[in-house]
This record gives structure tokens, sequence and C-alpha cells, in this order.
């Protein structure tokens, strides 16, 4: 799978659980998501390369991909305040959702 | 009488319009030790981080005195004035169970070892981390020069 198709896939994937378990916070997720997706691109694409190569193991890229939601946080902290910083639980299961998907995603191309 | 009088007004009134802009200065002031200490902290981790390929155990006591001056660096963060955010950024990267910088090593000990790769791309995770914070610390001085001109200009 090359990775635009991935991209576009998590992106899709993403939404539909978004709208599905997290109706009524929809705009404010999709919103931050769309954030994290932009500034994490590059390195997400990356890790599924190495991933799916073998060179990272999934236990590698669930560690990887929980420091880049961390890494999020603090730019959320030094760009927004620690006051805007509400959505805790939440990166936590983003976190999970995209690493779900990631490994649906490369479990077929292994 | 009535010029005194006139000039204490102008003075009360100055005051109390630097007092406000004192009060709505809420980030603390640049730090030039916080800024030399953590940008030593970033080049140290860096500089450990890439002996990681190696047994940890080899390099056990120079990860408890990083992990040791951090938390020296939090504390001090933490004594601040109006230096919450700073101090949160801190406690993400001193929190074991969290994947930054003393996750990374919690995870170094509980491996032994680790691969290159993994090693590569993780290193680039922390470095952008000390680099928040590092900005962050630079963008205060900044803002205190901003507050700064305000206050002169309001009392011009």
């Amino acid at each position: 799978m090359d990775n635009d198709k991935f991209i576009g896939e998590l992106k899709s994937k993403l939404k539909t659980i978004i709208t599905n378990s997290y109706k009524d916070l929809k705009p404010e997720l999709e919103k931050d998501l769309n954030a994290f997706l932009e500034t994490s691109r590059e390195k997400l694409e990356r890790w599924f390369t190495l991933s799916a190569s073998g060179d990272i193991t999934e236990e590698e890229l669930e560690w990887l991909i929980k420091s880049q939601l961390d890494l999020v946080t603090l730019q959320t902290l030094q760009t927004a305040g620690i006051s805007k910083i509400r959505l805790n639980t939440l990166k936590n299961n983003i976190a999970k959702i995209i690493f779900k998907v990631i490994i649906e995603l490369i479990i077929p191309v292994v | 009488m009535k010029i005194s009088k006139l000039n204490l007004a102008s003075f009360l009134i100055i005051l109390s319009f630097t007092i406000t802009s004192c009060i709505s200065t809420k980030t603390a002031l640049y730090d030039h030790y916080s800024y030399q200490k953590t940008t030593e902290l970033k080049v140290e981790t860096i500089k450990l981080m890439n002996a990681a390929t190696q047994p940890y155990t080899t390099h056990k006591e120079e990860v408890e005195n990083l992990l040791l001056d951090l938390d020296k660096l939090a504390e001090y963060e933490k004594n601040k004035p109006n230096n919450e955010i700073t101090f949160a950024m801190c406690k993400v990267l001193s929190d074991k169970e969290k994947n930054l910088l003393a996750g990374f090593f919690k995870r170094w000990e509980a491996k032994g070892i680790l691969s290159k790769a993994f090693l590569e791309e993780s290193k680039k995770q922390v470095s952008d981390a000390l680099d928040l914070l590092i900005q962050y610390e630079i963008k205060k001085d900044k803002e205190s020069k901003d507050e700064l001109l305000n206050l002169i200009n309001l009392n011009a």
C-alpha cells in the first residue's frame, strides 16, 4: 500500500469512528485530529514503512505514535496555554485508534 | 495646592495602570538559567540516547544523573511564579509513563538494548520535545519585551 493511500484510509477510518463514537464532540475532535495528522503525516508515513518492512516492531511503532501525541501536547501547551489542555482522555483514545488502524493496515502487507 | 492634587491624581492613575499591567502579565519572565540548563540537557540527552544500542547497564549511572538533572530543573521551574506552562512541559518530559525523555530511558532499561531504527526515530521525538521547551523560554523574552513596551507606551 502506498503512503497516500495509507493516510487516506487512516483519515477515513478515524472520521467514521469519531462520527459513530464521539458524535457530541465531533467538531472539536475532528479539528484536533486534523491538526495531529497534518503535523504528523511525514512521521506516520515513515513509521508505517519501517513497520511494514520489519525495521521496527509493532510495540516500537505504538511507542512512537504515543510519543507523537505527547509531542502534540507539548506543542499545544506552548502555543495555547494550559487551560486549553482538556482532551487528555480523548488523546489516549486517538492513540489507540491510530495504532489499531495502522496495525489493521499493516497486517495484510506483512 | 491644586497643582499638587492634580499631580497626585496623575501619579495614582499611572500607578494603577502600572499595577494592572503587571497583574495581566501571566507568563514568567525569560530566565537565562532555565534556557542554559535546558539547552545543556538537550545536548546531554541526545549524546546519551546515541548509546542506547549498547547495554543499558553500562550507562545506568549516566541515565540516573541525567534524570536527576531533569528533576532539578522541573523543581526550579515549579517554584517560579506564573510558570505553570513550563512546569507542565517539564512534567511531560520527566514522566516515565509518557513516551518522551524519561519514557525513552525507561524503555531502554526494560529492553536492555534498543534497535538502531527505533533509536533514530525516538531521538527525533525527544529532540523536538526539548526544542519546544527551549523555544518557549525564548518566547518569554519577547513577551517580556512586549509587556515592557506596552507599559512604557501606556505611561508615555
